[in-house]
């Protein structure tokens, strides 16, 4: 299954759904098609015209273009999620958004899709990192793994 | 060249492994480019191959060895520091985060493969704004 991660580029949660046998949609994908694509002039401020407006069909007309161009990016990744995983009360070191609105944005739109999702907080103590590492992968064990990436 | 992927591979701060052992493992037995670095290695190759190096390397320590893609390649000058005139490279700040944070994830997933009950936190909420005054009105 294809599962969403929040924050979309994070290591853990990304290693923990390829574990568990699923393919994760992350963030790095997507940049990788664009600094590898000759078209796009000078990578990596290589969010073109393109970004915003593919943004609409995310957010409204008056929603600030920074918000559209991010979730122009991630918003289709989010088209394609069959399952999400969020992940709350991160360090604010941890996460690549680097916009709250974008974040609240994209926690709307998974909610909205109402596809199997998990809400996971950031563990501060070994306690309740082995929680969220069980729950996480309690959830993933009870996905269908039949579009995964094994 | 759309085809060619990047990966980071990184090792958990308390795992006996080194960036230079996952390196020679890796060069030994696969012919892709490999950068090593200060948290582990960076690779690039076609996906699959990469899969299979991911698949292979945590033989070497199961729950102690963490992989992601990476969206840049190898010593890309668009986020070379050295080009960039210093600073964090773009994605340091979130790396660095889960760095400190994997031997904490280790533990949850050896717990699970020992099969060993995970005791339920309790959420402790936030603070009562009754205890926040009173402990304002002491200080």
């Amino acid at each position: 299954m294809k599962v969403f991660i929040l924050p979309p580029n994070s290591l853990i949660l990304s290693d923990l759904v390829e574990r568990a046998g699923h393919e994760p949609l992350v963030l790095m994908k997507k940049i990788g098609e664009r600094v590898r694509d000759p078209e796009i002039d000078s990578p990596p401020l290589n969010i073109t015209d393109k970004e915003p407006k593919e943004g609409l069909r995310y957010a409204a007309i008056e929603v600030p273009a920074g918000v559209r161009g991010r979730l122009g990016l991630i918003g289709p990744l989010i088209d394609e999620a069959e399952a999400a995983i969020i992940l709350h009360d991160a360090p604010f070191s941890a996460g690549c958004v680097g916009c709250a609105r974008t974040e609240d944005l994209l926690k709307y739109l998974i909610r909205a899709k109402f596809i199997p999702t998990i809400e996971v907080i950031y563990p501060h103590d070994e306690e309740a990192a082995k929680k969220m590492v069980k729950d996480i992968m309690d959830f993933l064990g009870s996905l269908d793994r039949s579009n995964g990436a094994d | 060249m759309k085809d060619t992927q990047t990966r980071v591979i990184v090792i958990s701060p308390d795992s006996i492994l080194t960036p230079e052992v996952l390196r020679n493992t890796i060069i030994k037995k696969y012919k892709v480019t490999v950068k090593e670095t200060c948290f582990g290695v960076y690779i690039e190759g076609t996906d699959d191959k990469l899969k299979d190096i991911v698949d292979d390397v945590r033989e070497l320590d199961k729950n102690g060895i963490f992989s992601k893609s990476r969206g840049f390649p190898i010593g890309d000058v668009r986020v070379c520091r050295s080009t960039r005139k210093g600073g964090p490279r773009p994605g340091f700040h979130q790396l660095d985060a889960e760095y400190k944070l994997l031997p904490r994830i280790r533990a949850g997933l050896d717990a699970m493969d020992r099969g060993e009950e995970i005791p339920q936190v309790s959420d402790k909420g936030k603070i009562d704004i009754k205890i926040l005054s009173k402990i304002i009105e002491e200080t």
